[in-house]
C-alpha cells in the first residue's frame, strides 16, 4: 500500500513533467519531456558510455569527502561534548564556518589544493563535516541523564560509561548526521566541479548549461538526484544493522 | 550484635543557594538496616527519600553524615559494587537485550560465560525466560521493571535500593508485580530498601515501615510490620495490616497538611 503510493507520486509527477514540457512550454530549448531525458540518460549511460567517467569522478569525490567528514567530525562532536575547553575553543569557528556559503571557500581551496580532485573533496568535506559534527555533538549532550546513572550505579569506569551507553546512545544522532551530510556533500560535488573541473557531473551540468544542451542538463541532474537517493537508501540500511532496537520504533 | 549491613549516621543533603539558607532536602538521617531485612520509606511526595536513596547510591555525594556498609564507610562511587539500584521508570537500555542489559554489571567482572549463566538464571528467577532476545520496548512496563530488578540481583549486591519501581504501572501489574516480588525476594534473600508512596505496597512488602516528614525530611516514626510470613494478597484484609495503614496514613496526612499550611504563609 505504501509502496504503490510512492508509485503513483511519483508516477504522477513525471507525467505532470511530461505535459507541461509538451503542452505548455513546449520550447525544448528550455524544458524536455522526462521521456527525453530517460532516453538520453540510457544512451550516456550504456550506448555510448560517456556518462560513466562523470559519475565515477563525482562519486570519488562525494565517497571521500563523506569518509573524512565523518573521521574528523564524529569524533570533534564528541570531544567538544565530553569537554568543555575543546566546546570553548571549537565553537566559535564552527558557528563561522557553518554559516559562511562554501562557495566561498571554493576559490581560495582551488587556489591552495590545486585543481586535481584536492580541492574538490575539501569542498565536500567542509559541505558534510559540519552536520555530522553537530549530530556526535548533541547526540553525547542528550544522552539521558538516567541512562548515565545506570552505568554509574553499576561503576561502569569512565571507558566503560563511553562505549556501553555514551556511544550507543549517541549511534542513531550520528546516523542523522550522515544523512544529512548525503544531501549538502552532493552539493558540494556540484559546486567543486564548476571550478576547473574537466569531468564530473558537476561539470557535465555545468557544460550543458553552457551550450544549452537541455537534455544533457537533465541528464545530470537526474543523476544527482539519484545519487542522493541511493546514499539515502544505504543509510537506511546501515541504520537498520546498526540500531535493530529502533526498527519497531519507528514504525509504530 | 552482628554488624548491620546498612548504616546512616547523620545524612543530611543540602543544595547551597547563593546569598540565601541553603535548601534542606532532608536532615540528620540514622538507621540502620539489618541483614536480610525489607525496610520501606513511606513520605509525602517531595520529602527527599528518593534523593536519600541516590545518596547512599553515591549518585550523589552527603552534605554531612556517613553511610556505611558491612561497618566500611562508602565514599560516592567507588570502590566495589554493592549495592543494587532499581530504578523508577524506563532505566533499560534500550539497545540492549533483556539478557544484555541483566549482563551490563556482570560484563568484565565475571567470564562470559559463567556472567551468561548468571544473567539467565536471574531473568527466570523473575519469571522472563524465553525473552532473553527481546528488546526493552518489546516488553511491557512489569516486564521491563522485573528486568531491571533481574539487572541488580545479577551483581549479587549486599543491598538491594529499590527506588519506587512499581510507580508507573497500572494497579493490577502492580499488584502482581508487589507479590511477585515476595516470591523473588524471599528466594534471593536480599537486604532492601524500598522507596514508595503507596503505604499498603509498603506494609505487604516489609519488615519495617520508616516514615518521613514533609521537607526537610527527617525520620517521623518506624514501625515494625508485626505480619508472618509468607504474606499473600489476603493479608490485606488482616486487621493488624488495616489498623498499620490508618496509623501511617495519619501520620503522612499531618506532614501533607503541614506543608501545605507552611506553604500558604
Amino acid at each position: 500500500m505504501k509502496g504503490a503510493l510512492k508509485l503513483i507520486s511519483i508516477l504522477s509527477g513525471l507525467v505532470l513533467w511530461h505535459l507541461v514540457a509538451t503542452r505548455v512550454v513546449n520550447d525544448s530549448s528550455l524544458l524536455v519531456s522526462p521521456l527525453v531525458v530517460i532516453a538520453k540518460g540510457y544512451e550516456m549511460m550504456f550506448v555510448t558510455a560517456e556518462l560513466y567517467p562523470h559519475l565515477v569522478a563525482s562519486s570519488w569525490i562525494f565517497l571521500y569527502g563523506m569518509l573524512i567528514a565523518a573521521l574528523v567530525g564524529v569524533p570533534l562532536g564528541f570531544l567538544m561534548a565530553l569537554s568543555p575547553v575543546t566546546r570553548d575553543y571549537v565553537n566559535p569557528w564552527m558557528t563561522a564556518l557553518y554559516t559562511t556559503p562554501r562557495i566561498a571557500f571554493a576559490p581560495v581551496l582551488l587556489l591552495w589544493l590545486g585543481i586535481d580532485i584536492a580541492s574538490k573533496i575539501a569542498i565536500v568535506f567542509l559541505g558534510c563535516v559540519f552536520p555530522i559534527l553537530i549530530n556526535s555533538f548533541y547526540g553525547m549532550r542528550v544522552v539521558s541523564r538516567e541512562f548515565v546513572e545506570v552505568g554509574r550505579s553499576f561503576r561502569l569506569s569512565g571507558v566503560a560509561l563511553f562505549v556501553k551507553i555514551l556511544l550507543p546512545a549517541s549511534v542513531p544522532f550520528i546516523l542523522a548526521g550522515l544523512r544529512l551530510a548525503v544531501g549538502r556533500g552532493l552539493t558540494g560535488v556540484a559546486i567543486a566541479e564548476w571550478f576547473g573541473a574537466t569531468e564530473g557531473l558537476g561539470y557535465l551540468i555545468f557544460f550543458a548549461g553552457q551550450t544549452f544542451n537541455i537534455p544533457i542538463l537533465f541528464v545530470g541532474v537526474a543523476v544527482f538526484a539519484l545519487l542522493g537517493i541511493f546514499g539515502f537508501q544505504v543509510l537506511k540500511i546501515i541504520e537498520n544493522l546498526a540500531t535493530p532496537w529502533r526498527k519497531e520504533f519507528e514504525t509504530k | 550484635m552482628a554488624v548491620p549491613v546498612l548504616e546512616l549516621r547523620n545524612l543530611t543533603k543540602e543544595i547551597p543557594a547563593a546569598g540565601q539558607e541553603p535548601f534542606v532536602i532532608f536532615k540528620n538521617i540514622s538507621l540502620t538496616v539489618n541483614e536480610g531485612e525489607f525496610v520501606s520509606i513511606v513520605g509525602p511526595s517531595g520529602c527527599g527519600k528518593t534523593t536519600m536513596l541516590r545518596v547512599i547510591n553515591g549518585l550523589l555525594t552527603p552534605s554531612s553524615g556517613q553511610i556505611f556498609i558491612d561497618g566500611k564507610e562508602q565514599k560516592g562511587t567507588d570502590g566495589d559494587l554493592v549495592m543494587g539500584f532499581v530504578f523508577q521508570g524506563a532505566s533499560l537500555l534500550p539497545w540492549r537485550t533483556s539478557l544484555k542489559n541483566v549482563l551490563l554489571g556482570l560484563e568484565g567482572k565475571k567470564p562470559p560465560q559463567e556472567a551468561g549463566q548468571i544473567a539467565r538464571s536471574h531473568l527466570n528467577l523473575v519469571g522472563l525466560s524465553g525473552f532473553e532476545n527481546h528488546y526493552p520496548h518489546q516488553l511491557s512496563g512489569g516486564m521491563q521493571q522485573r528486568v531491571n530488578l533481574a539487572r541488580a540481583l545479577a551483581v549479587d549486591p549486599r543491598i538491594l535500593l529499590m527506588d519506587e519501581p512499581f510507580a508507573a504501572l497500572d494497579a493490577q501489574t502492580r499488584t502482581f508485580m508487589q507479590l511477585e516480588l515476595l516470591r523473588i525476594w524471599s528466594q534471593a534473600k536480599k537486604t532492601v530498601i524500598f522507596i514508595t508512596h503507596m503505604i499498603s505496597e509498603a506494609i505487604l512488602l516489609s519488615d519495617r515501615v520508616v516514615v518521613f516528614s514533609r521537607r526537610p525530611g527527617r525520620i517521623r516514626s518506624e514501625f515494625a510490620v508485626p505480619l508472618a510470613r509468607p504474606r499473600d494478597i489476603d493479608i490485606k484484609s488482616d486487621h493488624r495490616f488495616v489498623e498499620l495503614e490508618n496509623v501511617v496514613w495519619k501520620q503522612i496526612e499531618e506532614e501533607v497538611k503541614a506543608s501545605r499550611e507552611s506553604s500558604l504563609i
